[in-house]
């Protein structure tokens, strides 16, 4: 498809879609939603009480790793590669 | 420092009675059968809506006069601001009608918490909130559907970029509780926390002020407080019209990154 032709070029100057930084919250959220219920099933199956707060420290972990891994360098930084997540063949 | 004048003077009127403001103040009796307020107001905003860009483009002009121009300009800063700046100039066209109307639903039944009689935002009530985000969701969950098909949006949606073994097996159901959860949900509770908090402390310090004013003893301190709470409800007041378009705006936005995100070759 041919691209439209609307108005002037975005003052962004890239044509490509902008990042949600809300995206970060939701993982961290999700994370400790998800572990920390995990934490709460182990924990109401085995008897236990500590699990619930490994698991949400856990979550919360693997929320921040993923944001680190998304937003962590910056988008033209020479580490990154070409286009982020274009690496599978 | 206010508002250490008002609780103290509250404090000091609590003989008096006041009953401050909550949740249960804005369960307002149905108007007739089981129609409430905020129906009414709801169905009124599309009128409104409707009507407002019948006239504004029915006359359209090479040269627009004022209303043909407000329009246009409501019009092109969501095409362009936030339709095709957030999911790029392939695509956007296709969304912009869905976000336009969204974004003029919300900011219009948001400002009739500040319109007088009206005065209530229709999204403090949650259940406007959620129905509104389900709309986004089935939007942008349906749109990856249709570029990547049932899987290959599954796999959009579960396998994030650059993660693999052990950790992607961790992973992958904190990517789709993320992504088909926690984000329309976050997006629903922040337009209605918003709406919500912003009219309880308009009701409070209204309330509050016209309390120690008018009805508890006529004290320095009291009407101190009173004048104190009434200067704050003007400024809460101005802090809303802000808020009011800033929710608006951010609702439309967000949902146009889901849908970017939804239609991206990989994320």
């Amino acid at each position: 498809m041919a691209p439209h032709d609307h108005g002037p070029p975005s003052p962004t100057g890239s044509d490509g879609p902008t990042e949600d930084p809300w995206q970060a919250v939701a993982w961290i959220v999700a994370g400790v939603l998800l572990y920390g219920g995990l934490g709460w099933l182990g924990d109401w199956w085995l008897g236990t009480s500590f699990l619930v707060p490994v698991g949400i420290v856990a979550g919360a972990g693997l929320g921040i790793y993923l944001v680190i891994k998304r937003f962590g360098s910056p988008p033209g930084s020479a580490e990154q590669a070409p286009a982020p997540g274009r690496e599978d063949k | 420092m206010i508002a250490g004048t008002i609780a103290a003077g509250l404090g000091m009127a609590e003989g008096g009675g006041f009953t401050p403001p909550g949740p249960a103040d804005f369960d307002l009796p149905p108007i007739v059968g089981e129609i409430t307020k905020p129906m009414v107001m709801i169905s009124l905003s599309v009128v409104l809506i409707s009507v407002l860009f019948y006239l504004m483009s029915r006359r359209a002009a090479v040269v627009p006069g004022r209303l043909q121009f407000a329009g246009e300009f409501v019009y092109s800063g969501v095409r362009n601001s936030i339709a095709r700046d957030s999911i790029g100039s392939e695509h956007f066209m296709k969304f912009v009608p869905y976000l336009f109307s969204l974004f003029l639903f919300v900011l219009v039944n948001n400002y009739f918490g500040m319109i007088p009689i009206v005065q209530f935002p229709t999204f403090s009530h949650s259940g406007y909130a959620y129905g509104l985000a389900a709309l986004s969701w089935l939007l942008y969950n349906g749109v990856g559907i249709w570029k990547h098909g049932f899987l290959g949006y599954l796999k959009h949606v579960a396998v994030p970029a650059g993660v693999s073994g052990l950790m992607l097996l961790l992973i992958v159901p904190l990517e789709i509780l993320s992504n088909i959860v926690v984000r329309p949900v976050t997006l629903a509770l922040r337009l209605f926390a918003n709406m919500f908090a912003g009219h309880l402390l308009l009701i409070l310090f209204a309330l509050g002020g016209e309390y120690l004013l008018f009805e508890a003893d006529v004290t320095a301190l009291n009407l101190l407080g009173g004048v104190g709470a009434i200067v704050m409800f003007f400024l809460v007041s101005a802090l809303e019209l802000l808020v009011m378009f800033l929710q608006a705006y951010v609702f439309t936005l967000l949902t146009a990154m889901y849908v970017a995100g939804a239609v991206a070759e990989e994320h």
